[in-house]
């Protein structure tokens, strides 16, 4: 019984037919412990953190965008400071029917110009209608070619009447212009 | 200024304050003078004043000009406040005739293009001026006397276009001698009645 005992610890035990040699032990046998673990978990994990930031993104979203104030609606506070109310005498008998009979005037006035231009458009119109349909008369090709839009035509910019015309050789004095209007994004 | 539905604004306020503490200063017989010389104060006073003298001597040009006094009408510096519209003097038939500038139609071009031609016969190529749209404005017809009358051609039509000179700049243009720049008051002068008739119809101002 001597010769049994001390013989296996001597050489490597050789114990399973499924390895091909010594040495390719640990590489060759299918692991599954703890590390594949921490995968899956990690996966899911950031999936679930995905999944919960879209959501907040769908709501935020889905929320009504913030309205743009307008800045001529509002009017800052200082100017409701009652020490900036003037002190003015009150208004006579005479100044306020001076006022209304000079409204009435003007009333009329504006009322008979605006008549005026009215029937100055019209006149304009009967006569451009007539000469088209002399045109029209002598040939149907040109009576096309002028009822065609002209598309080159607006936008017409023309300057306004100045009351004043410009000085010759006026040299403006210089400055500097900073923009300073507030930009809302919704 | 607007005073009756206005509120005070800042710089009035200022000048107010300013006005208040002069008087008090004055009252309290400069008792405040540690703080005086020190610095140089502007008030809203002095800055008022200062813009008017500004104001004095700037001077704005005359609204009428010199072309005006003399009554030049080939310039295009009169009658700054109405509408002026040039005026040649053509050769049709055997007549020299004050018309609006017009010239023969083409076959195979559009009307306005005839118009645009016709702007650059008498005003030279580079006129910047917008015409207004492709339709004809106004119309004028007239029979040729019997003496001219073919088969065909019994009288002629002249269609009108407007158009705005952009730029009043001229110094480029071809013009010869006998053009004038006239408001439509001053038409009346020029024009034959018939033609008058016509053309005033379709003029404004």
């Amino acid at each position: 019984f001597f010769l049994s005992s001390w013989l296996p610890q001597t050489l490597p035990f050789r114990g399973s037919h499924w390895q091909a040699s010594l040495l390719a032990l640990r590489a060759s046998l299918p692991v599954r412990a703890q590390p594949k673990k921490k995968k899956k978990v990690d996966v899911k994990r950031e999936q679930a953190q995905k999944d919960r930031m879209k959501k907040k993104i769908k709501k935020l979203e889905k929320a009504a965008p913030e309205m743009i104030p307008i800045e001529d609606f509002i009017a800052p506070l200082q100017y409701s400071d009652s020490n900036r109310v003037r002190s003015l005498p009150p208004l006579s008998f005479e100044e306020n029917e001076r006022r209304v009979l000079l409204m009435k005037k003007w009333c009329l006035f504006k009322q008979k110009q605006d008549k005026a231009e009215k029937k100055a458009i019209q006149n304009l119109v009967e006569a451009q209608q007539e000469a088209l349909k002399e045109l029209r008369l002598e040939s149907e090709e040109l009576y096309q070619a002028a009822i065609r839009r002209d598309e080159g035509l607006f936008p017409f910019e023309r300057d306004g009447p100045d009351y004043t015309p410009p000085l010759p050789g006026y040299d403006p004095p210089e400055g500097k212009c900073v923009d300073i209007t507030k930009v809302y994004t919704q | 200024i607007e005073l009756e539905k206005s509120h005070y604004s800042d710089h009035e306020i200022r000048k107010l304050e300013e006005e208040e503490q002069l008087r008090r200063r004055k009252e309290s017989l400069y008792d405040d003078d540690d703080e005086a010389p020190g610095k140089t104060v502007i008030m809203a006073q002095d800055l008022e004043d200062k813009w008017e003298q500004k104001l004095q001597q700037f001077k704005a040009a005359p609204r009428i000009t010199d072309a005006d006094k003399n009554n030049n009408r080939t310039s295009l510096n009169r009658k700054l406040d109405s509408n002026l519209m040039l005026l040649v003097k053509q050769k049709i038939g055997n007549q020299e005739l004050w018309l609006l500038p017009q010239v023969e139609w083409q076959p195979g071009e559009t009307l306005r293009s005839t118009a645009e031609r016709a702007m650059a016969t008498f005003l030279g190529d580079h006129i910047q001026a917008k015409i207004l749209g492709n339709a004809p404005y106004g119309i004028y017809k007239y029979k040729f006397p019997r003496a001219v009358r073919t088969e065909d051609n019994v009288g002629a039509k002249v269609f009108f276009f407007k158009a705005f000179l952009q730029s009043s700049d001229l110094s480029q243009a071809e013009l010869k001698e006998d053009y004038l720049w006239v408001t439509k008051d001053e038409l009346g002068d020029y024009l034959k009645s018939e033609y008058l008739k016509k053309v005033n119809r379709f003029l404004l101002d």
